[in-house]
């Protein structure tokens, strides 16, 4: 029997130490996975706390055929998609044009530089409603039918939210790259 | 731009791949307590199924030994017996007391009848002896006496000895009542009963999630009812099995969601405005087109007619509410078993076990001026839900046949009516049931 199969055992007899120790070995990666969907350290908190205890719960129900990261990544998304559908009125969707633009050009073919985290945070900085679609869509790899469903929107809504996360995206990485070879240059 | 996004892609996708991010202290400490909760209720349940069984298993092994023992020892005749010793009189020297020999058993009919597990004891000697003798005289209202000595020594066993025999005399008590009319009262083990009640509904939020603490505290219980058919069995003196048929009508009101009527003639224009509204029960979606909803200060309405796009103020919509109400009707299939604590004319009851409730009816509504407007319904909500009763029936007994019923009751919903949160959100209800029973 494999190590997670022993440990998934453990935390289904209500082993204290298997749980304990499945959280440390998954909750960094799923962490990313929550600051990723989230706006502010604290929904991400709340995300991963939520998406634990319903791994927890439903761990019953995994069948071990397919990756079980993947299986936690699914719910720890799920997760968020619930608080979004439930909170995304508290945030205002800025429109497009009021979005302040970058001090630098875009450099669309020079990305070079560029550490996970600067990542994370260029992607935190969208609006909540493109940096959802843009997840699910260049992240997860969902459908623009798959997405509509999920996040209430139509199609087109979803499609138009992927092109203006991805513009305003492609501005950030610019003024990003930018202002690292500047620092470089320095 | 196609080629341009699928690069974007492209650098966030595998750029974000395996990467981790330590989560803060804290986190773990949140979690735990949950899966405590989960543990415990899932502990709790099982034990309660085994002492369910356990307790279902005994009583009928009680009652499996009982059946048993009264074939055995409870017939016809020694029911019939009088007392257990019967005092007799002869006129030998030394009176003695007939201890009632074990398998010879002396009717109120005054006739001895042989042993039913050995005919042949008493009727071989009575061969023996000469058939004319009369083996039996009575010699007045009470008194019978044994003529035979052989029979006499058999059946009374006195000592043999003296040649000659005097008649035994076998006093008995009168008898009171008349033995051809005597019949067992009979039991009325069907009861078939009314009931109805007013129900407090409400629900358990057993989990640390901050969103499901945060939409119980917008949630008020509405009036609720409850009533039906009752049948139940007698199974002993003690235990009965409950069952029947109960409507039940539940619901909750939803604070700070504000309604408007006149929204028909924008609904259109715009598109579907997909109202959605998620509550502990469910998401309520408003399928009323002439609707339109927005929310206060907790902004919990989700549409794509948000504030900036549509004001209602300014289309001059008419206001209608500011809470909505959230209407579950279930039928209700219980099995219960009811222990019967007191049996007096005051009976008192302890019931208990399961009920299945099957979702018939689900509307939202919210009311103006008294009258109601419809909205929409709630999605989302389990059609099957399982609910364990626990309840004390007091019974006053108007006749034989006839009472008065009075049951409080608590039950507790096993299952959620809805997974929209995923948390522990459990419903309950306490009614006091009262009613008239009927049984035959």
């Amino acid at each position: 029997m494999s190590e997670i199969k022993k440990i998934i055992k453990g935390c289904l007899a209500g082993n204290r130490r298997d749980q304990e120790l499945l959280y440390r070995r998954h909750a960094s990666q799923l962490y990313a996975v929550c600051l990723q969907y989230s706006g502010n350290d604290e929904e991400a908190r709340d995300i991963l706390q939520e998406g634990f205890i319903k791994i927890f719960e439903n761990l019953e129900h995994y069948k071990h055929e397919g990756s079980f990261e993947g299986w936690m990544r699914r719910i720890t998304v799920n997760t968020a998609l619930e608080k979004f559908r439930c909170r995304h009125n508290l945030y205002r969707v800025d429109d497009i044009d009021a979005i302040r633009e970058p001090d630098a050009e875009p450099d669309n073919q020079d990305y070079a530089g560029l550490e996970a985290n600067d990542l994370l945070t260029i992607i935190r900085e969208l609006p909540t409603k493109y940096r959802m679609v843009f997840n699910l869509y260049a992240i997860e790899g969902y459908s623009h039918k798959e997405i509509s469903s999920m996040v209430n929107i139509s199609e087109g809504t979803s499609k138009s939210n992927l092109s203006r996360a991805r513009n305003i995206l492609q501005r950030r990485v610019g003024s990003y790259t930018g202002l690292k070879k500047k620092v470089v240059n320095e | 731009m196609s080629e341009k996004g699928a690069n974007i892609d492209l650098l966030f996708r595998n750029g974000l791949k395996d990467y981790e991010v330590l989560p803060p202290p804290g986190v773990w400490d949140g979690i735990h307590p949950a899966i405590k909760i989960k543990s415990r209720t899932i502990i709790i349940l099982r034990v309660a199924a085994v002492a369910a069984v356990l307790l279902t298993v005994g009583f009928l092994t009680y009652r499996w030994s009982n059946e048993i023992t009264g074939i055995g020892g409870h017939s016809a005749m020694s029911l019939n017996t009088i007392s257990p010793v019967t005092e007799i009189s002869i006129p030998f020297d030394n009176p003695l007391t007939l201890v009632k020999k074990e398998n010879k058993r002396i009717n109120n009919s005054a006739v001895i009848e042989p042993d039913p597990v050995n005919p042949q004891a008493i009727t071989e000697e009575v061969r023996q002896d000469i058939a004319p003798i009369p083996i039996l005289n009575f010699k007045g209202p009470g008194i019978f006496s044994l003529t035979n000595k052989s029979i006499a020594e058999s059946i009374l066993q006195i000592p043999s000895g003296k040649e000659e025999l005097s008649p035994v005399k076998i006093q008995y008590q009168p008898l009171f009542y008349d033995p051809e009319n005597v019949n067992e009262k009979p039991v009325n083990r069907w009861s078939i009963a009314a009931m109805a009640s007013p129900t407090y509904y409400s629900s358990i939020n057993s989990g640390s999630d901050a969103l499901s603490s945060q939409l119980s505290k917008m949630e008020q219980p509405l009036f609720s009812y409850s009533g039906g058919v009752a049948f139940a069995y007698k199974i002993s003196k003690r235990f009965s099995i409950q069952s029947g048929l109960y409507y039940s009508s539940l619901g909750q009101k939803v604070d700070d969601i504000n309604s408007f009527s006149g929204f028909g003639q924008y609904n259109s224009s715009k598109g579907s405005p997909g109202f959605e509204v998620i509550t502990t029960s469910g998401t309520v979606v408003a399928s009323n087109p002439d609707v339109f909803l927005s929310s206060g200060s907790s902004q919990r309405v989700a549409t794509s007619y948000t504030v900036d796009v549509f004001d209602p103020k300014k289309a001059s919509l008419q206001p209608v509410n500011s809470s909505l109400n959230q209407n579950f009707s279930y039928l209700e299939f219980p099995v219960l078993l009811k222990y019967r604590l007191v049996d007096k004319t005051i009976g008192i009851n302890v019931i208990g076990g399961l009920s299945y409730n099957l979702l018939v009816h689900n509307t939202v509504t919210t009311t103006m001026n008294g009258t109601i407007y419809p909205v929409g319904d709630t999605r989302g909500l389990n059609p099957l839900s399982l609910s364990s009763s626990l309840g004390m029936g007091m019974e006053y007994n108007i006749s034989g046949k006839l009472s008065l019923n009075l049951e409080p009751t608590f039950r507790y919903y096993l299952n959620p009516f809805s997974v929209t949160t995923g948390t522990f959100i459990h419903p309950y209800s306490f009614g006091i049931f009262s009613g008239v029973m009927y049984k035959f």
